[in-house]
């Protein structure tokens, strides 16, 4: 700790004193917070910028928020109720029934104390240090280099208690890395800011609260809409008739009866709802850190996206949107599948919907896309027989940074990847195609989603695979270029 | 519009390599053996069952090894690749023909492997690994000191050009 540079020391104290009756609460209660002052408050909250951020000394270890423990035991409850719900009730009756959810409770609650007494995480030079455990002790070290985003979730819980969870998403790894679950809020954003300014190396000489500015609002009028054009919409109706013919000949409704039907229920409506209930509030705001996505009724979440990770963007017109000009966009970030299982396929959500006029410069401002008029090449004629659907949309182009593709037919699709991050350009041609003089060409990124330009003819394919290698090795050369120049900028 | 300057991006600044012509005997060794292997199992089968399915079977086997052993023969020798100032060049098929382009700034770790039968014959795999699938660069069939070579190679150029993703 005494490496702290002695030039922050009064902006640090200021900062402690002003802070410390929010983090006294939610860090830990040895005399080390009070005696040292952690560099993450003042880095955030000083009027000093601190420019010798990257010696970066070791910071006191802190603990989780007091509440965690209750928290994790309401969690670990709601699902044994959820496991036994209805027929324990059934058969225990009320009163064992309230006693043996109330041992859970206190069991789990203990036992998550334990495990909050014992957990703790600590900034320590370039890493953060999550230790944890009573009997196995487990230290993890999270380089932050390899940091990726950091995320804010707030579940339903936390946000009537006011505190946040903190998941941070390392490149490499498949799954969400250490969520610190709970902080308090101000604490939360604090150590989100702390570490994405560690991890980005140059900015952690900004300093006061990061300047956000809005990129792009969702109408929730239109989320509504929107999900309410969709299939699984559409057959809420066929699955509620299933789920309530059963109880067409029920007799004497009674407490249990009616608790089965409203899960029954609920099992139908919960895909289109939770859609619904996920991109409520749905907005895109930007800082120098990057995008972040804002969105949820019930639980906020709010995701960054360094722009520099977005491997391809897939933009849909669903075919019951098309009346509308709807569209939605997905984008693949390099390393952001862990996600995926936990929240459905929302995490990589871009728009959930907007019209092209107001997706354009959402897309603009992500990777400076054309959306509409993207430089696209029709598939020649003959790709009919190959393609007898879907050949007047197949169209394939690319400019300085980016590729296009086009696809579909009930369903169409553009993907557009950035080409300085397109791990190979390859060209096939199926035998078929070789009597037709077609090849496919494909571009690869580091994601799910690739850009396929299907059935061109083959001596295009050829020079555009060509074309394409050399301008992603200039795109490449660019890219590095801007970041030596903004690395060098940053340390004079 | 021959096939031949079409499969060329750049046909004069290329300069393709061709793999070792023993991996050839490889390829046709292991049509044999899986041949040989089908073609011994339902002879053996023709002494407990009674019909003519298992001579049939075994017909088939043999002429589908034939026609294999003819694909291979002119199927390996399509392997080509080539090493620019920037990426590695890879082509190969018959009837379904592929070129990648895979750039070294690209590449996350290159890979030698060599089965018994390679070894014996000397030869080695070399792979170069992206971070997509779709995208790994496969040569079979180098003499064991080209594969190191081109693995050091490739190496050293993945060092000097490394971006990450």
């Amino acid at each position: 700790m005494n490496a702290a540079p002695t030039t922050n020391a009064t902006t640090a104290d200021t900062a402690r004193t002003a802070d410390v009756s929010t983090t006294s609460a939610d860090v830990s209660t040895t005399s080390a917070t009070v005696a040292a002052p952690s560099t993450a408050v003042a880095a955030t909250a000083g009027d000093a910028p601190i420019t010798e951020i990257a010696v970066a000394p070791v910071e006191p270890r802190h603990r989780l928020h007091p509440l965690t423990p209750l928290l994790r035991g309401v969690h670990v409850l709601a699902i044994v109720i959820g496991i036994f719900s209805w027929q324990g009730y059934q058969q225990l009756g009320p009163l064992r029934w309230a006693l043996g959810s109330a041992g859970v409770l206190v069991v789990a609650s203990v036992l998550a104390a334990v495990s909050w007494y014992t957990t703790g995480y600590q900034v320590h030079g370039r890493e953060l240090r999550i230790s944890e455990g009573l009997l196995w002790r487990r230290t993890r070290a999270i380089p932050l280099e390899r940091l990726q985003t950091v995320d804010v979730v707030r579940p339903l819980l936390a946000r009537l208690t006011g505190v946040a969870e903190l998941r941070l998403e390392v490149i490499g790894s498949y799954r969400a890395e250490a969520p610190l679950a709970y902080l308090s809020l101000p604490v939360a954003s604090r150590l989100r800011e702390h570490l994405l300014s560690l991890a980005g190396g140059r900015d952690g000489a900004t300093a006061g609260p990061p300047a956000e500015r809005i990129v792009h609002r969702v109408r929730n009028g239109r989320v509504l809409l929107a999900q309410l054009l969709t299939p699984h919409t559409w057959f809420v109706p066929l699955g509620l008739v299933v789920a309530v013919l059963p109880y067409r000949s029920q007799q004497g409704w009674n407490l249990v009866a009616v608790g089965s039907l409203l899960t029954a229920v609920l099992g139908v409506v919960q895909v289109p709802l939770r859609r619904i209930v996920d991109d409520w509030h749905f907005h895109i705001r930007e800082d120098e850190a990057g995008l972040r996505l804002y969105h949820g009724l019930l639980s906020t979440r709010s995701q960054t996206v360094p722009r520099p990770r977005i491997q391809a963007i897939g933009v849909t017109w669903p075919l019951m949107w098309r009346p509308l000009g709807w569209l939605q966009a997905r984008m693949d970030v390099a390393g952001y599948g862990a996600y995926d299982r936990e929240a459905g396929k929302h995490a990589s959500l871009l728009l959930p919907v907007a019209d092209l006029r107001t997706a354009h410069p959402v897309l603009g401002a992500v990777l400076g896309a054309e959306l509409l008029a993207p430089p696209l090449v029709p598939a020649p004629r003959r790709a009919r027989w190959l393609a007898p659907l879907r050949y007047r949309l197949l169209a394939v182009g690319h400019d300085r940074e980016l590729v296009y593709a086009r696809d579909g037919w009930l369903v169409r699709r553009l993907v557009i990847a950035p080409l300085a991050r397109a791990q190979s350009v390859r060209v096939v041609q199926g035998p078929i195609q070789r009597l037709l003089g077609l090849a496919d060409v494909h571009v690869d990124t580091a994601g799910r989603l690739h850009v396929v330009g299907e059935h061109r003819d083959v001596d295009e394919a050829y020079a555009l695979a060509a074309t394409l290698a050399s301008v992603a090795r200039a795109a490449r050369a660019r890219e590095m270029g801007a970041h030596h120049r903004s690395a060098s900028a940053a340390t004079p | 519009m021959t096939q031949a300057i079409a499969l060329e991006p750049a046909p004069d600044t290329i300069a393709w390599r061709r793999v070792s012509g023993r991996l050839i005997v490889i390829e046709e060794l292991q049509v044999l053996a899986s041949t040989v292997v089908v073609v011994a199992a339902n002879l053996a089968a023709r002494l407990f069952v009674h019909n003519r399915v298992p001579l049939l079977v075994a017909g088939l086997a043999a002429a589908i090894g034939l026609v294999s052993a003819v694909v291979v023969l002119r199927s390996v020798r399509t392997w080509r690749y080539a090493e620019r100032d920037d990426d590695l060049l890879v082509r190969h098929g018959l009837f379904l023909r592929k070129l990648s382009i895979v750039p070294y700034a690209r590449m996350q770790f290159v890979d030698v492997t060599a089965g018994p039968l390679e070894r014996a014959f000397g030869l080695a795999t070399v792979t170069m690994h992206t971070a997509a699938a779709a995208s790994d660069a496969r040569v079979p069939g180098l003499r064991a000191a080209e594969a190191a070579r081109l693995r050091d190679r490739l190496s050293s150029l993945g060092d000097t050009r490394s971006e990450g993703l």
